[in-house]
């Protein structure tokens, strides 16, 4: 069963189209990675999953439930991260927990104790009876991810999760996303820490106005990228680039001073050919390597296609 | 269907925020507890020292019930029914300063996106905005309005001045008008929030709404009307339409969509 589903899913503001036609399908328990420019249509995108704002056309269902004869289901059973933590400075950290949670319906007892729970868990507890205003902004941070999580939602969206926070609480937090996805929970993910999409998501969608590619960080390399390997030499690389071009198996070769990259339709199969090839030419051969393009090279790869293709 | 529950929280909340925020808190309840003690110190001047000029105000010439008073207790009356006026300025002026930091406050503070995430109505929202801001101007009202009421019978001349200054028209206004004032301050500054940043543009732009208060102060003081029951109804009846109209307008304005996509 998919957590979110979108068909066509569209929003235009006056003459301007800021989504268009988006296809979705994430199933539940997935980290999904939502890529893509600043002023891309991924705020709407998401506003529009949220039941905050309604499509111009297509139809989506989150949790469940439809986005716009379910709104306020679709509302109790999301969480929302937004760019700011949107806490209220006067009010101390309990008080702000309490309150949300209680607007999700939430007993005072009942808001308390997960208020309480978050609290302890993001290690806020000993400062939970100050006011928030006084909080770092890695404070906030986490403070806004519980508020996102105390209604326990079945889907929970987070916009830059982990910015601001230094190196161990980015890190903290990157862990208890994944704990949520072991606990079934689906995580829409907006970032563009592309090293961290990398390591979170099961399913990464690169989007400008249209989706331009999803799949898994794996695939999206490999139908990019093909597969590859780097070759480290003892000497210069780029005398060789011609031999090793010349190979039937070869989709490409580039050469930088010592090193080889070779992408490959069959590494497995065609890497002892290959080997054997550069030594007969008369190359030293330090090491031989899986070589993965990183997310951020694919993302840029991606955004230039989707620019080539929307001109 | 509004589920109290949830408007209760809000309100709630908003409370909260204010009893934190002293300045605010102060700046709302100095003023209008100042308004009762210096009409009161005026009214008690006027019976001390009294200009013989005021039997030439016109609303001493057209009101008959003030004849045969003496000098002092006249003055008495006549500054008694003009500041009693200016009460009717306070329903209007807290909830505007209340809901201009609630709304734009939290418009500034980016809290309302988080805020309209929530399973809630806007309605339920609205309400409880409107309603935070509405009762403690309300009451601060009545308790200003009581304060003067106690306050002027120890400092009149003639025990004959309360009853005199207290008029029906004013009770009416003060029960009646002073909710519906409230309520045309806070759907105005809801209007006037979706365009401004700043609490203080909006509480600027509401300040138009002293102009039927003192219409009153002046019309009555012009001897043009006094104000007794009719007058003091049919002004309720016109502040019961107005309020109406401005809600219809408010409630339009306050929509997720329109918050988020248009509030500027």
């Amino acid at each position: 069963m998919n957590a979110i589903e979108c068909h066509q899913l569209s929003r235009r503001f006056r003459s301007v189209i800021a989504v268009d036609q988006l296809d979705l399908r994430i199933p539940i328990g997935t980290i999904f990675g939502f890529l893509g420019p600043n002023g891309a249509g991924k705020t709407t995108t998401v506003r529009m999953l949220c039941a905050l704002i309604a499509p111009s056309a297509g139809s989506a269902r989150v949790a469940g439930f439809d986005i716009q004869t379910e709104a306020e289901a679709v509302r109790a059973n999301t969480g929302i991260l937004t760019e700011t933590p949107g806490l209220y400075d006067a009010l101390s950290a309990i008080e702000n927990l309490v309150f949300f949670a209680r607007l999700y319906g939430l007993s005072h007892d009942q808001a308390t104790e997960r208020a309480t729970f978050y609290l302890r868990l993001f290690e806020l507890w000993e400062r939970r009876n100050e006011p928030v205003g006084g909080f770092s902004k890695g404070m906030r941070q986490k403070l806004a991810i519980a508020h996102a999580l105390l209604h326990d939602p079945a889907v929970l969206f987070l916009d830059e999760p982990t910015s601001g926070l230094d190196p161990a609480a980015a890190r903290a937090v990157r862990d208890l996303i994944k704990s949520l996805r072991a606990s079934g929970r689906t995580i829409f993910l907006t970032t563009h820490n592309l090293a961290e999409a990398d390591e979170l998501c099961d399913l990464i969608a690169v989007f400008r106005t249209r989706l331009i590619s999803l799949d898994t960080p794996a695939n999206l390399r490999t139908r990019l990228f093909g597969r590859g390997v780097r070759v480290m030499l003892a000497g210069p690389a780029a005398p060789l680039v011609a031999t090793v071009q010349a190979l039937p198996f070869v989709i490409d070769v580039t050469a930088d001073e010592q090193t080889l990259f070779i992408r490959l339709t069959d590494p497995e199969h065609d890497n002892p050919v290959l080997v054997r090839t550069l030594v007969n030419a008369g190359a030293d051969i330090r090491y031989l390597e899986p070589f993965t393009p990183s997310l951020e090279t694919v993302y840029l790869e991606l955004m230039q296609e989707g620019s080539a293709i929307g001109k | 269907m509004v589920r109290w529950e949830r408007v209760k929280v809000i309100i709630g909340k908003e409370w909260l925020e204010l009893r934190r925020s002293r300045g605010l808190l102060a700046g709302m309840l100095l003023p209008p507890l100042l308004l009762p003690l210096f009409t009161l110190g005026l009214i008690f001047a006027m019976g001390i020292v009294s200009d013989p000029d005021t039997v030439d105000i016109p609303a001493a010439a057209v009101d008959p019930t003030l004849a045969n008073l003496s000098l002092e207790a006249l003055a008495q009356v006549i500054f008694g029914r003009q500041f009693s006026v200016l009460f009717l300025l306070l329903p209007m002026i807290i909830p505007n300063v209340l809901a201009s930091y609630s709304i734009v406050g939290e418009k500034n503070r980016r809290t309302l996106e988080p805020l309209l995430a929530a399973p809630i109505t806007v309605s339920e929202l609205l309400v409880g905005k409107v309603l935070a801001a509405i009762i403690p101007g309300i009451l601060l009202t009545w308790l200003c309005a009581t304060i003067f009421a106690i306050g002027l019978v120890l400092v009149v001349v003639d025990p004959v001045v309360p009853t005199l200054v207290f008029q029906p028209g004013w009770l009416i206004m003060l029960i009646f008008a002073s909710p519906l004032l409230a309520a045309i301050s806070v759907a105005l500054t809801v209007m006037i929030s979706s365009r401004v940043n700043d609490p203080r543009s909006a509480q600027q732009i509401a300040g138009v709404l002293i102009v039927p208060v003192m219409l009153l102060f002046f019309g009555q003081m012009l001897g043009l009307f006094v104000l007794d029951v009719i007058v003091g109804l049919n002004f309720s009846l016109l502040l019961l339409l107005l309020t109406v109209g401005l809600i219809w307008i408010a409630a339009r304005v306050f929509q997720r969509e329109e918050i988020l996509t248009r509030w500027r």
